[in-house]
């Protein structure tokens, strides 16, 4: 059953929350949609579900235009980010809930809903009322909920943004299994970049109402392309370069960046778009840069830039480390394990060409979505 | 040292209140003597005085359910043009003084106008009859049950609505299921004070009313009545009733409430 929006547009108040917006959603993917805090997730996954209108554009689920249905209609099922269960009935009355609303024989519910509450292990809870559940329990609740009405999409809107990691990794695994196991179309909802490495067949970036990039999680963290996107998930060394010569292999691009007390020269692994005299903007790795005490020249394909640690930061297993280099802030991460300096020690920054890739803006192609690359993936 | 002068002078002020509140109750209630009471009970125009009360009072109560919950559920959970002025107009009652009212509805419904006139000519004459004073107490007493109706659903989280329409309800069943119960305690708020307020009502009643002794008089009108031509006996047991209901009529209320939140 495949999701497509056409040329949604939401304003509020004036004000646009969705801009013309696009998306197709391939059947039996589990697509994430990762976007910023109040940038239109909830929006745009209650206008597929039918609780807000557009202004304008169409919803199509499995080839069906259901712009004019409503949410009941719309075989959707959807998963808020509080649960939304219902308060004043227990475990058992709120998973039994859509049955009744479809008459479905009570002997039948009961039949029924035992085989699921056993499997997710809710069967000791379903007397409790929702103020008697953990956090964990409540969510498994409003998922089971959902799925015994057989929906044919399934949306999830941040789901375990109120969870701690464990039971978050455990319901989330056990999702991904269900969604595995019956192909049901899922767009799961976070602000999250690592739930969403982990979970989506693709991932499509949400920001100023429109999709700023899809992508399978791969592509996303290593190719992004647009400065939002790169820094979204967690790529902030931006440097805006023009191309001052290129080779086959290599370009050297110079660096240009505001603030830069006198600009410097980096080889970059050449791309297509790189186009000689033309400015261009790069995204550096921070997970690709090393620090070295020495210029210690083991390896003359590598670019290497002079500096001083300005700050260190504390990130479990390893150190966020901000090396000034003449008025740029280069970030670095450093397994604590490979970091023996001072903060404000002269470092040299260590850097391969192909540790920077071009930011070359949103005109992306989408890949499709190929049950193939999934079933590689399932392998792997 | 400072914290204590302020504790006692609001300690003080606030007693002063309840002063205030407690002393004109004790008053009505050391004036007459339990046999006294008694004899006032057996007086008919009295007894039909109650009984006209909670005829009236009640029927208030369910017209303000048919037609005041609907409102609220408008209110509540639909945007439409116009509703900033449904709202103020649902207030107005509230601040109005009830006279006005009253004269809005004798006008309304006496000689004076053409759909008064269109009425008597039906031979549907609703000033000086019991339906003209469920209006009159509607008009003041209804806003109470719409306003804490309309409060109650506005609480209600709109994810879990959300969700029943998901899982498939249409708004009647999410309505009746889902709504309804979880706004129960406010809708329950509500009855009580329109009911309350209704069955104290006097202002717009008694200008449509016209205080006919054994077929329109209500207890507030009968207590004003007694008073003003002397008979206190019978004045004061009206008013001792009036307090017994509205006093069990609230603790009975707040006691429910606190049953039904269960650590929510
Ligand atoms: N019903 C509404 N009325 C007015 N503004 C809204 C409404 N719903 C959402 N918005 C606004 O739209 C923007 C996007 O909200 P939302 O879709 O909830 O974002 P997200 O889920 O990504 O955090 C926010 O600025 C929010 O204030
Ligand atoms: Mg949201």
């Amino acid at each position: 059953m495949n999701i497509v929006l056409r040329q949604i547009s939401k304003s509020f108040h004036g004000r646009p929350v969705l801009e013309n917006l696009d998306l197709k959603v391939a059947p039996g993917e589990f697509h994430v949609l990762l976007g910023p805090s109040g940038g239109g997730k909830t929006t745009m996954v209650s206008v597929i579900a039918g609780l807000t209108k557009p202004d304008s554009g169409s919803v199509l689920i499995n080839d069906r235009d259901v712009s004019l249905l409503p949410p009941g209609k719309r075989k959707i099922g959807l998963v808020f980010q509080d649960c939304a269960i219902f308060p004043h009935l227990d475990v058992f009355d709120n998973i039994a809930y859509g049955l009744r609303v479809r008459k479905q024989g009570e002997a039948n519910i009961r039949q029924k809903l035992k085989y699921y509450l056993e499997k997710t292990g809710l069967e000791k809870e379903k007397h409790k009322f929702p103020h008697q559940l953990s956090g964990g329990q409540k969510q498994r609740t409003a998922l089971l909920r959902t799925l015994v009405t057989e929906p044919e999409v399934l949306l999830l809107d941040e789901p375990m943004s109120s969870l701690d990691i464990l039971t978050r990794e455990q319901i989330s695994a056990e999702l991904v299994n269900i969604q595995r196991k019956t192909g049901l179309t899922t767009i799961y909802v976070t602000h999250n970049q690592a739930e969403a490495f982990s979970l989506g067949d693709r991932i499509s970036v949400l920001h100023n109402g429109k999709i700023e990039q899809i992508e399978t999680p791969e592509e996303l963290f290593y190719h992004p392309k647009t400065e939002f996107v790169a820094r979204f998930v967690g790529i902030n060394n931006i440097l805006k370069a023009k191309v001052a010569a290129t080779s086959r292999r290599e370009a050297v691009m110079e660096i240009t960046n505001e603030g830069l007390s006198q600009s410097f020269k980096l080889k970059v692994k050449n791309y297509p778009v790189f186009k000689k005299g033309e400015a261009i903007n790069l995204c550096l790795h921070p997970e690709k840069i090393n620090l070295s005490k020495k210029n210690a020249a083991i390896d003359g394909g590598l670019n290497r830039i002079c500096g001083k640690i300005i700050k260190r930061t504390n990130h479990g297993n390893t150190f966020k480390v901000t090396v000034d280099i003449r008025g740029l802030a280069l970030h670095a991460v450093i397994p604590k394990f490979l970091f023996n300096f001072q903060v404000y020690e002269e470092v040299w920054v260590v850097f391969a060409p192909d540790a920077l890739h071009p930011l070359c803006g949103r005109r992306c192609r989408a890949p499709e979505f190929s049950r193939k690359c999934h079933n590689d993936l399932l392998t792997y | 040292m400072r914290d204590i002068l302020f504790n006692l002078i609001i300690s003080l002020l606030s007693g002063i209140f309840m002063c205030l509140i407690v002393l004109p109750l004790v008053a009505l209630f050391t004036t007459t003597s339990w046999s006294e009471l008694a004899g006032q009970f057996k007086s008919p125009l009295i007894v039909s005085a109650v009984i006209i009360s909670f005829q009236t009072s009640l029927a208030v109560l369910l017209a303000a359910l048919v037609f005041g919950l609907p409102v609220a559920y408008l209110l509540a959970m639909k945007n439409f043009p116009g509703k900033e002025i449904l709202d103020t107009l649902i207030d107005l009652p509230i601040c109005m003084p009830p006279l006005v009212a009253g004269l809005g509805l004798l006008i309304l419904l006496g000689g004076e106008s053409k759909f008064g006139v269109f009425l008597n000519s039906r031979g549907v004459d609703l000033i000086f009859s019991k339906p003209g004073i469920v209006m009159a107490q509607l008009f003041v007493a209804g806003p109470f049950l719409i306003k804490s109706s309309r409060q109650a659903f506005e609480a209600v989280n709109k994810n879990v609505t959300q969700a029943s329409r998901c899982l498939g309800a249409s708004e009647f069943h999410t309505f009746r299921k889902v709504l309804l119960p979880l706004a129960r305690n406010g809708i329950y708020a509500g009855m009580i004070m329109t009911w309350a307020r209704a069955l104290g009502e006097f202002g717009a009643t008694s200008m449509v009313a016209g205080c006919i002794p054994g077929r329109t008089e209500t207890m507030t009108q009968a207590i004003f009545g007694y008073a003003m031509s002397g008979e206190m006996g019978s004045s004061i047991a009206i008013a001792l009733l009036l307090i017994v209901f509205s006093f069990t009529s609230l603790l009975v209320f707040k006691s429910r409430i606190r049953k039904q939140l269960p650590g929510a």
